[in-house]
């Protein structure tokens, strides 16, 4: 038993790379998801531009309807026959970010709608600017509200960027299979990728619920 | 950019047979995923109501386990992961078997909300008027918990239609696969994959928007800011 240990360890620390990237890929297109989900999700709800409400609503729906694969392979091999040429893992970060944009912008955006017209009303009128209502008052109330989507996106990147292989970026599914062409302990090599998945969405997803649990007893 | 249009009118003749056909395995492939996700939901919720605890663990563990692992890594455990253990699929089963397994869990969600969204008062009404067991969960229970149902479920199909996509790693001739086929063959890959993009959304698309229609039916008029 203690060699397979040791094949198990060898395994595990060479997919252990290819975590770091995941981490890495998932915290990129994180941020970009957020800050961009966030102000689409304000502009769509405020503006009164019907032209520009119509297209955010266009990318949120392209974006949403069509695989995540498809949107890294126009970003990966589309791009780089137009002579943009990025890296995998570039791409990767770039892809996941404009999808979770869409998702984030959908998340918050019904969060906002959500919220009753007097909060918004009640902050103008005791004389506070659309800013400071926005900033206050509104975007608190909506993170709450949006809190559990937050997290059931936050731990569905972490596993997406498991996709990113298709696209040779190094992280844990690229060097799984490396490792089951050179190794040939196929079930092995899969159960430590799946363990490591795991080990990364479940503090996150319990991060999330713990948060959420106190959020609920501060009220 | 009226090239970058032209090319597409150009070629038509071409991809667009090609990937219509493709469009046929991945919408056979995600259909046979949904149906077995749907049978497995089901079998599920019933463990998750069974008086056993071990059932009910079981059940629990199954949800969590799937939920948490990225579908990339099941499809490809159950293709290349069994031939070893002596089991052999090929690659559309493989993906058939991974995308239920993994939508299995979804579902399952899903039901388990929906019959839980119905008010007890319901059910113990029904009873007290004197319908049978199995009668107060088909014609009181179940039409209403459907209701909340459809529209999640309706979510669940599109996504396993996009999932579905993966399956282009494990050598099923899907819109994906075909797609990246045609891209080496005609060295145009952001028409192509932009092409195929569209070809999901045409299905996706009005899914969505049927959910959506759905869901709104059923909510009821609070005065919200998405209203004023």
């Amino acid at each position: 038993m203690t060699p397979r240990l040791d094949v198990f360890g060898g395994i595990l620390a060479t997919l252990m790379a290819g975590a770091v990237t995941a981490a890495e890929v998932a915290a990129g297109a994180f941020a970009m998801a957020l800050a961009a989900g966030l102000l689409l999700a304000v502009l769509s709800t405020f503006a009164r531009s019907r032209a520009l409400q119509l297209a955010i609503a266009a990318y949120t729906e392209w974006m949403r309807n069509v695989p995540a694969l498809a949107h890294l392979f126009v970003i990966y091999f589309g791009l780089a026959a137009i002579g943009l040429r990025l890296s995998p893992k570039l791409a990767a970060i770039l892809g996941l970010g404009l999808v979770g944009a869409a998702v984030l912008c959908d998340v918050f955006a019904a969060a906002l709608r959500s919220l009753h017209v007097g909060q918004r009303e009640s902050a103008l009128s005791v004389g506070m600017t659309p800013w400071q209502t926005l900033r206050h008052v509104l975007l608190p109330q909506m993170l709450r509200l949006a809190w559990p989507s937050l997290g059931n996106y936050t731990s569905q990147l972490l596993k997406d960027t498991s996709i990113a292989s298709a696209i040779a970026a190094p992280e844990i599914m690229f060097f799984a299979r490396n490792l089951v062409t050179s190794t040939f302990e196929t079930t092995l090599v899969y159960v430590a990728a799946m363990l490591l998945y795991a080990l990364m969405v479940l503090p996150i997803s319990w991060g999330f619920a713990r948060l959420e649990h106190r959020m609920e007893h501060s009220r | 950019m009226n090239t970058f249009f032209s090319v597409f009118l150009q070629y038509w003749p071409e991809w667009g047979p090609r990937l219509a056909e493709a469009a046929k395995v991945t919408a056979l492939l995600s259909s046979a995923g949904f149906a077995i996700a749907l049978l497995l939901g089901a079998l599920l919720v019933v463990l998750l109501r069974s008086s056993w605890p071990v059932l009910r663990l079981a059940a629990n563990g199954f949800i969590q386990a799937v939920r948490t692992v990225p579908l990339l890594a099941l499809l490809l455990a159950l293709y290349f992961g069994l031939p070893p253990l002596g089991l052999t699929l090929s690659g559309f089963w493989a993906g058939v078997i991974g995308l239920g397994l993994h939508g299995a869990a979804y579902v399952a969600e899903i039901l388990r909300g929906g019959l839980s969204a119905v008010h007890r008062g319901q059910r113990e009404a029904a009873l007290a008027v004197g319908l049978a067991p199995h009668q107060v969960f088909v014609q009181v229970v179940f039409p209403q918990a459907l209701r909340v149902m459809l529209p999640p479920l309706l979510n669940t199909y599109v996504a396993l239609l996009k999932d579905s996509s993966l399956c282009a790693l494990i050598a099923t001739d899907e819109l994906m696969l075909t797609a990246r086929a045609m891209s080496s063959e005609f060295f145009l890959p952001l028409h192509i994959f932009l092409l195929v993009g569209v070809f999901y959304f045409a299905i996706a698309f009005p899914l969505s928007m049927g959910s959506r229609l759905l869901a709104r039916r059923l909510s009821q008029g609070r005065k919200v800011m998405g209203a004023a």
